[in-house]
């Protein structure tokens, strides 16, 4: 049934909470967890500044240490809890609009489910922010699990 | 001050501008913010699947385009005729200033940022003397001068809004300050549909527009007065003997000393300025990085040496058409900061044709001020947020405060600007001023002596901010709280003015910082191996950097 899970992080405990309910998914199937970190354009030009953008359309990622780590932090924890139940896992990193990244990663490697976490933000957070978790189920075709973090707060 | 600041403020009605709504103005205001938006958007950032596969590189002829836009605001466009004109000889130490910076970058800095490779300036001087409380000081700064620098663009975009959009003056508020409530609404929604759109691309549009708008304005205006023909910047030498002789007699309002200290001020500003600086850590390698300053500089001059010309033009026509500019009661602060499109008014040409002028300053006000205050937003949430309050911040939570930090800066400046303290470029001078006090010495500082150390930096940051403070308080202060908006020490608005203060500051935060740095520990052997690597031939990332100083040994001296 389940064969590539994909579970989008951003780095942030309520996408863990989902990483659980993600592995136990994929042990049951013996799938293999795919995990997705996207650099958010529209984070980086307002917290790093627009020109970095062009930093990163130009290839220069490496040398952007700092967002590099962030990446591979996020990604990293779920391999870590993946190998830990002998998982196999891809780690991958994209930048641009989270929704529209999450659904052509998922198209491009043949996912069967998303996982993710949702913060569950209302009010002027939600007018905002808006839900990546929203977004991406209107944007993905194929299944969508979302974890909401609320409950335990 | 001098001059503009003798000027009564409140009213801020430019003498003789038609203020009134013009519809064809308007259109191309908009159909301007339209161009660029769609612009940006063509050129928006893609989607980035792989991210170490290396896609379209930016050229220095772009990117000095965009050094061009991001640099040239109403200060530029308006202010400087504004102080060439009310004050002759004094204004061209803007002219001097603005342009002379790009040297001491060209030459000391640029290529050095380029092979630090930072994000933002706080995070240079955070990195650089490994402190957090630098950076956050830094942080603090940076965001103070994108403030002040904001309220410039502000009172700018609002005087030439008079001329497009008429008096509005809703809710009580005069007709001056409903364009600044205006205007601000238009920059703050421009920058949030803008926030993802290239910004390299978008930047070249900019300053292809402003460009043409200024020199346009200049040679229609000279041409059609029969003051020039081909060569308007040399031309209007023929037009001085006409004009009054405070225009050209060199410091006839006011003392050498200013004319060096604003100078000095504007160049030292230049090299500290963070909204400029990032464009040098972006590019691919550190020669284009050089190249760029090059280029920067040629598209800065095509306006800068229009401006003398356009204000003699413009002198010219004020005289002749509403008055005498020198004497009582003379050319108005405000009037001299619409020179630019009172000339092309008083030309008669017509409306759409002035209306052009006009929205050239405004797009350049506007495109400055969306730098400025994502340059603003990102010392809130990158350096301050992330780095030191929230180290988990998700990149949601990231735009959440980065917004919250523009909606902060517009209003601030808004409500700064409804009774501006003094004329567009003086308002701007004060930014350079605190950018040349704070932050100029720590680049330099910290790029070319390695034994600079955290102590060195905190103290020599503490110092210039208090400089930059003195004056501010004892000048600019009394404009908002007192009626008669004199300093309260006269004599020390003389020796230590606002708007040259990095005069005083830069000799006493450089002695200060060099004095601490020396009688505490010298910086950790890792700092210094990179300030080393910032010299080195060979490209490199930072970490990259650290890593290969520590296994071949690291005691290459610096070799540039």
């Amino acid at each position: 049934m389940y064969e590539h899970i994909l579970v989008p992080t951003d780095g942030s405990e309520t996408s863990e909470k989902a990483v659980e309910h993600a592995l136990d998914i994929a042990e049951q199937y013996g799938a293999t967890v795919h995990a997705l970190y996207v650099i958010d354009t529209n984070a980086m030009s307002l917290s790093l500044g627009a020109e970095q953008l062009d930093r990163i359309e130009q290839g220069q990622y490496g040398e952007m240490d700092e967002v590099r780590e962030r990446a591979e932090r996020a990604t990293g924890y779920i391999t870590d809890r993946a190998r830990e139940r002998g998982l196999e896992t891809v780690e991958h990193v994209s930048a641009g609009q989270p929704h529209s990244l999450i659904a052509s990663y998922a198209e491009d490697h043949d996912i069967d489910l998303v996982v993710m976490g949702s913060h569950g933000r209302s009010g002027v957070k939600r007018a905002l922010l808006g839900s990546v978790a929203e977004r991406t189920l209107r944007t993905v075709t194929v299944p969508v699990m979302v974890v909401d973090n609320r409950e335990d707060q | 001050m001098t001059g503009g600041g003798l000027v009564l403020q409140s009213e801020l009605l430019p003498q003789g501008l038609d203020v009134s709504f013009k519809v064809a103005p308007a259109a191309l205001v908009l159909g301007m913010l339209g161009v660029f938006l769609l612009v940006g958007f063509v050129f928006r950032v893609a989607d980035t699947e792989d991210m170490w596969v290396a896609g379209r590189s930016i050229g220095n002829l772009e990117n000095g385009m965009a050094i061009g836009a991001n640099w040239m605001s109403a200060a530029s466009y308006l202010g400087m005729a504004a102080q060439i004109a009310l004050l002759g000889f004094y204004g061209l130490a803007f002219v001097v200033g603005w342009t002379t910076g790009y040297f001491i970058l060209l030459i000391f800095m640029a290529a050095q940022m380029r092979r630090f490779g930072k994000y933002t300036a706080p995070d240079f001087v955070g990195d650089r003397f490994n402190s957090d409380t630098a950076r956050g000081i830094a942080a603090v700064t940076t965001f103070l001068i994108a403030f002040v620098y904001a309220i410039g663009q502000a009172r700018g975009m609002a005087l030439v809004g008079l001329y497009i959009f008429g008096d509005l003056g809703f809710a009580g508020f005069s007709g001056y300050q409903a364009m600044v409530i205006f205007m601000m609404a238009i920059t703050v929604g421009y920058l949030t549909l803008s926030g993802m759109l290239g910004a390299t691309k978008n930047m070249a549009v900019q300053y292809v527009i402003l460009i043409v708008a200024f020199l346009a304005g200049m040679y229609v205006v000279g041409f059609s007065q029969g003051y020039s023909t081909l060569l308007p910047q040399i031309e209007y030498g023929m037009l001085l003997s006409e004009l009054g002789s405070e225009f050209t007699e060199p410091f006839a309002s006011s003392g050498p000393y200013l004319w060096i200290a604003t100078c000095f001020s504007l160049v030292v500003g230049t090299c500290g300025l963070p909204h400029v600086l990032v464009r040098f850590y972006t590019v691919e390698n550190e020669r284009t990085a050089r190249w760029s300053t090059v280029t920067g500089l040629f598209f800065i001059c095509l306006l800068y040496l229009a401006a003398p010309a356009y204000t003699a033009f413009g002198t010219r026509l004020y005289d002749t058409n509403i008055g005498a500019t020198y004497g009582d009661p003379g050319m108005a602060g405000s009037t001299a900061d619409v020179l630019v499109v009172l000339a092309a008014q008083l030309a008669a040409l017509p409306q759409w044709f002035v209306g052009l002028v006009a929205a050239g300053g405004i797009a350049a006000a506007i495109a400055t001020t969306a730098g400025l205050f994502i340059t603003g937003s990102s010392a809130i949430s990158h350096d301050i947020y992330t780095n030191l309050i929230n180290p988990d911040a998700t990149q949601r939570q990231q735009i959440l405060v980065g917004r919250l930090g523009i909606i902060l800066l517009g209003v601030l400046t808004t409500l700064a600007a409804l009774d501006p303290a003094a004329p567009i470029a003086a308002l701007v001078s004060y930014a350079f001023s605190l950018a040349g006090s704070v932050l100029f010495p720590m680049f330099f500082l910290g790029l070319w002596w390695e034994n600079t150390n955290r102590e060195g930096a905190l103290a020599g940051m503490t110092t210039g901010l208090t400089v930059w403070m003195i004056p501010m308080i004892n000048e600019v202060l009394p404009t908002y709280i007192t009626s008669s908006g004199e300093p309260f020490i006269p004599q020390l608005a003389q020796m230590v003015p606002a708007i040259g203060s990095a005069l005083v500051a830069v000799p006493i935060v450089f002695a200060v910082t060099i004095v601490v740095s020396m009688v505490t520990d010298e910086p950790p052997l890792e700092t210094k191996r990179v300030v080393r690597q910032c010299h080195s031939p060979e490209p490199m990332g930072q970490q990259q950097a650290a890593e290969d100083a520590v296994t071949d040994g690291g005691e290459t001296p610096a070799d540039d």
